[in-house]
């Protein structure tokens, strides 16, 4: 008995020596229980360093061909990350065709932007921003050796790089500088909003409206939660504890150009990518977390108000009278078989809205670990 | 002579230019009237053919860093003029070697093979480490960019893989290759030079009606359709229709 406890002691002092060695290395995060951990790519652990870097980088302008224009200029804390914008403007001007997309849990998206089934690492979709030319974003395309040189040249850069990655060649790559800011980007969670306080029993943080609302959003006459479910309020969701991976791509009838099911041809969703007529105006449902301060919504920013996203959906697709993009979205061929029209009364609609915005968590739109390092 | 063919096989040095040309006319970027806005392409698996129709690969000199031993970017554009998103530096020619015989014919694919394809270009050797070549968001690198500006507007094109399957770093495939090959007879080594015609790219494109039209390779775009036809391939389906007619052989 006594050698058995004695190893069983040292297997503990092992195990508790692994933790210690471990946790020094290993990024903590800081979630409420309920909350799986998200993943991250086995290439690039999460580390303090990185962290420190990606946030510096994250916010400086000398990221942009222009030096006019950070990632910040698109993801602005306060707007849970996006810009409130109907679409982005890149450095030189050019106009995105779509919608600056929420950073905040976007560590679980299981696919990343709103219609690119190729991209889930924030690794290989930074690229885009940073270097892509058609549009110009950041427009850094013609001159990545300017961000080596401003990393190695800049005393605060040089050092954090070379502590991020101590064992690296060239420490200050751009390939290493896109691994930082990912590893940064992966860090902004936020599950506190009133919604989360409630549901881990305090009653108090919604009132009767928001509760009225939230038991509307899970039901099935409106049927919200079979696109924005889960913990994250979108279906393309993953974790470290995921059985199978979810992504999804919906198409709301947002447009029936034509009467056909077509999209505006700059904004064709999951179809551009895939060229089957069946992905027409397939996008992701994006996660509702801090839904209320990101307008306006949809992919183009094509809907101003959440009072006018409840009316498209109430209605079961948009009616664009006139011009170009002229044609009932109920009738799409393509329109998912979730977006059915529903009766709503008034005082509904002013609950659902409560509901939508106990979904704020101030705190990440506060927290200083996210916020502009410049500003300190 | 003898003794040569005993210890190594004589080889022939080559090389391989391209001339941009509007029908055949060369065009530069700061041309008044028609002029060049952008021309680069990547070149894969060239081969001579000789006059006994057997095939041999080229070797590139991969000291040269627009070249790998089976690839090469050609960049005809030099930042001036209408090139406004373009580079200063150009790279005009291949240079490699064969084994010396009597060639007549040349082929080559434009595009990047697809094992080199989808790597992080972060992580690529030159040239593919080019980042105005890569694709990000399309995964995999635009094989050929070009365009044209004219006193009314102007036309470009990218042309790449699309509709992969798969995610970043594991692409399985994709349905539309979109790679080019090029199948050039009466090929006189070290005197032809290969005519890039944008003239008979562009030969569906009213590239002077003041709409300024693209082609990004995107399924839902109209203006993709010709000139991928004379790419020889059906834009639709992305099958190989037959012979391109966009290089041949210049003066």
């Amino acid at each position: 008995m006594r050698k058995v406890l004695l190893v069983l002691g040292v297997s503990a002092v092992l195990v508790a020596a692994f933790w210690w060695l471990s946790a020094d290395k290993d990024y903590v995060w800081r979630l409420p229980g309920d909350i799986p951990a998200p993943v991250v790519p086995a290439d690039n652990p999460i580390t303090d360093a990185k962290i420190e870097l990606g946030r510096w980088l994250f916010y400086d302008t000398r990221l942009s061909g222009n030096k006019t224009m950070s990632c910040a200029s698109c993801h602005v804390q306060a707007l849970a990350f996006t810009d409130g914008r109907t679409r982005s403007i890149g450095s030189t001007g050019e106009i995105h065709p779509r919608s600056s997309m929420s950073l905040v849990n976007v560590a679980y998206a299981s696919r990343l932007t709103w219609a690119n089934p190729l991209l889930d690492r924030l690794e290989d979709q930074a690229l885009t921003p940073l270097l892509g030319d058609d549009p110009v974003e950041m427009g850094l395309g013609s001159i990545p050796e300017d961000f080596a040189t401003l990393l190695e040249t800049e005393t605060r850069y040089k050092s954090l790089a070379e502590e991020a990655f101590p064992n690296d060649d060239n420490p200050y790559s751009l390939l290493n500088g896109v691994r930082a800011i990912s590893a940064f980007v992966r860090t902004i969670v936020g599950f506190e909003a009133s919604y989360d306080r409630y549901i881990r029993g305090d009653e108090t943080a919604l009132g009767d409206a928001a509760i009225r609302g939230m038991d509307l959003f899970f039901s099935e006459k409106l049927e919200c939660f079979h696109c924005h479910g889960g913990f994250n309020f979108s279906d393309s969701t993953t974790h470290t504890n995921a059985r199978v991976e979810q992504v999804g791509y919906h198409n709301t009838g947002l447009y029936n150009v034509g009467g056909e099911g077509a999209y505006p041809t700059d904004n064709t969703g999951l179809y551009d990518m895939t060229g089957e007529r069946r992905d027409m105006g397939r996008f992701k449902a994006p996660s509702l977390r801090n839904i209320a301060v990101t307008a306006p919504y949809m992919h183009d920013g094509s809907i101003a108000t959440l009072d006018d996203v409840i009316d498209h959906y109430q209605r079961g697709g948009r009616l664009i009278e006139q011009g170009e993009n002229a044609g009932d979205g109920r009738l799409s061929p393509y329109k998912s078989e979730f977006i059915r029209s529903f009766e709503l009364s008034n005082a509904e609609r002013v609950d659902l809205i409560a509901f939508l915005e106990s979904l704020t968590d101030d705190a990440v739109l506060t927290d200083e670990r996210y916020s502009n390092p410049f500003l300190d | 002579m003898i003794l040569a063919t005993s210890c190594s096989k004589p080889h022939l040095g080559l090389k391989v230019p391209f001339v941009a040309t509007w029908g055949g006319e060369i065009i530069q970027c700061t041309d008044s009237g028609i002029a060049l806005s952008d021309l680069r392409f990547y070149v894969s698996a060239i081969e001579l053919v000789d006059t006994a129709g057997k095939s041999q690969a080229l070797e590139l000199h991969e000291d040269i860093p627009w070249q790998q031993r089976d690839l090469a970017l050609i960049d005809l554009e030099n930042g001036q003029g209408a090139c406004v998103n373009g580079t200063g530096d150009t790279f005009a020619y291949l240079v490699g070697s064969v084994p010396a015989g009597e060639y007549q014919g040349l082929r080559f694919t434009v595009g990047v093979p697809f094992d080199r394809n989808h790597s992080n270009p972060l992580k690529a050797l030159a040239p593919l480490d080019d980042p105005a070549m890569h694709w990000h968001w399309r995964s995999g690198y635009k094989f050929i960019r070009a365009g044209v500006e004219t006193p009314n507007d102007g036309f470009w094109i990218h042309v790449g893989s699309t509709g992969c399957e798969g995610t970043v770093g594991n692409i399985s495939g994709c349905r539309f290759p979109n790679r080019v090959t090029v199948e050039l007879s009466k090929y006189v080594p070290n005197s032809d030079s290969i005519s890039v015609d944008l003239k008979a790219f562009f030969e569906g494109i009213d590239v002077d009606d003041g709409e300024s039209t693209s082609c990004s390779a995107g399924p839902a775009e109209s203006a993709c359709v010709s000139p991928f036809a004379a790419l020889g391939i059906d834009f639709e389906s992305g099958n190989l229709l037959g012979r391109q007619q966009v290089f041949s052989i210049g003066r």
